[in-house]
């Protein structure tokens, strides 16, 4: 055979244009082909990721919306009504509250008559058919006392609910522990909530990262051989962890569409009493929601995908 | 052609040791091959070849002792810049390893740009067509390697190899699933690609071609560079030269 001939350094034509089409070729065209190619294997990986996605969309919404709730129980539960004997004399009335006042724990006092307890009451669900089954108000004249801070509430109920002006047998709205009842229920509920994510989102990544592995498997000729001739070790990677980005990204992209989904039936559905259950989660709550969770889907791909090249593939 | 005794050295080693736990695959090698030399690495089973190609394009690293390979240090070399090394090394196999689903023309193309991203398609399909032709099989292009015979799969992987035009190409028992005439094609092919200045190193179990070929041998036994036989003092009668 006559010596080789293999040509001289060939004339250069070396642009980003062919650069950028070697990328989208090797790189992004590999993935999505070697993506689709192995969807058998990827399946369990996306139907995974997308309930814990899902389910991260969801509790994350609810969450919002209790923490919501959690504000607003403590601005009720830093106000402290004060009920006043229905005898009670003007004065006894007016040094009470000018003892209030000048109590340093307290940041402001309000009177609130009969009457006006009376149309609060009408307001309340549930509470009118109560009130108009009675001639008479049942309801007490009170000073809405607002304290500064929630952990002197009760010291302001013990200073007052003695006075002479306060209803001895029901002398206010204080309720020992109720707050803290709340906050340990959404404690609890957090915990539970995030224990359970957490659990998930080790399946979720536990599963990507087999799918890889799988994916790194079946490649493994085209990966020896890029190693061989000397591809950029990015180039030897990367397409895997775009097909993570992928499965993360369609997982992401379900959950989060049914996220605004439901989020959105409960708002245009549930009228007024979605808005007391969960005050605060609007449209553009649930877009948000929906756009947290494509994120956390294609990191938690491009995440797991990291890890599977880390520990399967060698450098 | 043979090796110039003045001619550049392209693979260096320096006592080169790898030990693999307690075992020491290669121990203390030091040996130099320079441009346009073709040599012949031979040994029993477990001698050690496989690992010193290994080490030649940063496969793996020397327990101790010094690689070097076209000027760059592939003992201490950054796995971030390994890449740039194996673009310096062309491989074959024993088992060719072409993608069933590529063309053999398409196998070449991929090689050069998957390293050279600069490199255009039409750029790698020139280049990748002349080393077809270089490597006699030019009228293969388009075929895939099931449609191909054992030594022209073997070729299309050559060309592959050497279409980047890499100073130094190492071939792991590349006629072990040849035939003899076949095996003695791909080793005329070798010889060619040296006399155009590639050092070219190959790990053969194939006496007939030692023998005959009265190329340069290197001998390993349990690791051991125990015989440097220069090219034309080779053959039965070797022992001769040999102390």
């Amino acid at each position: 055979m006559a010596g080789v001939v293999v040509r001289g350094p060939f004339p250069p034509r070396r642009t980003w244009r062919t650069v950028a089409a070697n990328v989208f070729r090797y790189l992004l065209q590999g993935a999505a082909r070697s993506w689709a190619r192995n969807l058998g294997g990827t399946a369990p990986a996306l139907g995974s990721m997308t309930l814990l996605l899902l389910i991260s969309g969801v509790v994350g919404v609810t969450g919002f919306a209790l923490y919501n709730l959690e504000q607003v129980e403590a601005g009720q539960a830093s106000l402290l009504h004060v009920y006043l004997r229905d005898d009670a004399s003007a004065d006894d009335i007016a040094t009470l509250r000018n003892r209030l006042e000048a109590d340093p724990r307290v940041a402001g006092v309000a009177y609130t008559s009969k009457d006006e307890a009376l149309q609060r009451a009408k307001r309340i669900p549930g509470l009118p058919e109560l009130t108009d089954s009675t001639d008479s108000n049942p309801f007490p004249a009170s000073l809405d006392v607002q304290a500064k801070s929630i952990d002197d509430v009760a010291a302001i109920d013990a200073s007052v609910r003695y006075d002479l002006a306060v209803d001895p047998v029901y002398p206010t709205s204080y309720d020992r522990g109720a707050y803290q009842r709340i906050q340990s229920l959404l404690f609890g509920l957090g915990v539970a909530g995030l224990a359970f994510l957490g659990l998930l989102g080790f399946v979720a990544v536990s599963v990507t990262m087999n799918s890889i592995k799988a994916a790194i498997h079946a490649r493994r000729d085209e990966v020896r051989i890029m190693q061989l001739v000397g591809a950029p070790r990015w180039m030897v990677r990367g397409p895997f962890l775009i097909e993570g980005a992928i499965t993360g990204g369609i997982a992401g992209l379900v959950a989060g569409a049914v996220t605004f989904g439901l989020t959105a039936a409960g708002i245009t559905g549930g009228s007024s009493a979605f808005a007391q259950l969960a005050p605060g989660v609007t449209f553009t709550v649930a877009a948000l929601a929906a756009l947290s969770v494509l994120a956390a889907g294609l990191l938690l791909g491009s995440g797991s995908s990291l890890i599977s090249i880390r520990r399967h593939m060698e450098s | 052609m043979r090796p110039i005794a003045n001619s550049r050295p392209i693979v260096r080693f320096h006592g080169v040791t790898r030990a693999y736990g307690s075992r020491l695959a290669v121990e203390d090698v030091s040996l130099t091959i320079h441009a346009g030399e073709l040599a012949l690495l031979v040994g029993p089973s477990g001698a050690g070849k496989t690992t010193l190609l290994k080490l030649i394009n940063r496969e793996i690293r020397p327990t101790s002792g010094q690689v070097w390979v076209d000027g760059t240090a592939a003992h201490e070399l950054h796995a971030s810049r390994v890449a740039e090394l194996r673009r310096k090394v062309g491989v074959v196999f024993q088992d060719y390893k072409l993608l069933p689903r590529l063309t053999a023309l398409e196998n070449v193309a991929f090689g050069l740009q998957v390293s050279d991203l600069r490199v255009s398609d039409d750029e790698a399909r020139e280049r990748s067509r002349d080393a077809l032709e270089a490597v006699g099989i030019g009228d293969r292009a388009h075929a895939f390697p099931h449609q191909l015979s054992g030594g022209q799969q073997q070729r299309v992987a050559v060309a592959r190899a050497v279409v980047a035009q890499p100073p130094v190409l190492i071939a792991d028992e590349p006629t072990g699933n040849l035939d003899q005439d076949t095996a003695w094609e791909l080793m005329d092919l070798f010889e060619d690609i040296a006399a155009w200045g590639t050092a070219v190193l190959v790990a053969t179990h194939n006496v007939d071609i030692v023998t005959r070929l009265q190329r340069r041998v290197l001998t390993l036994v349990q690791g051991r560079l125990v015989r440097d036989q220069p090219a034309g003092q080779t053959g039965r009668m070797a022992w001769l030269a040999s102390s």
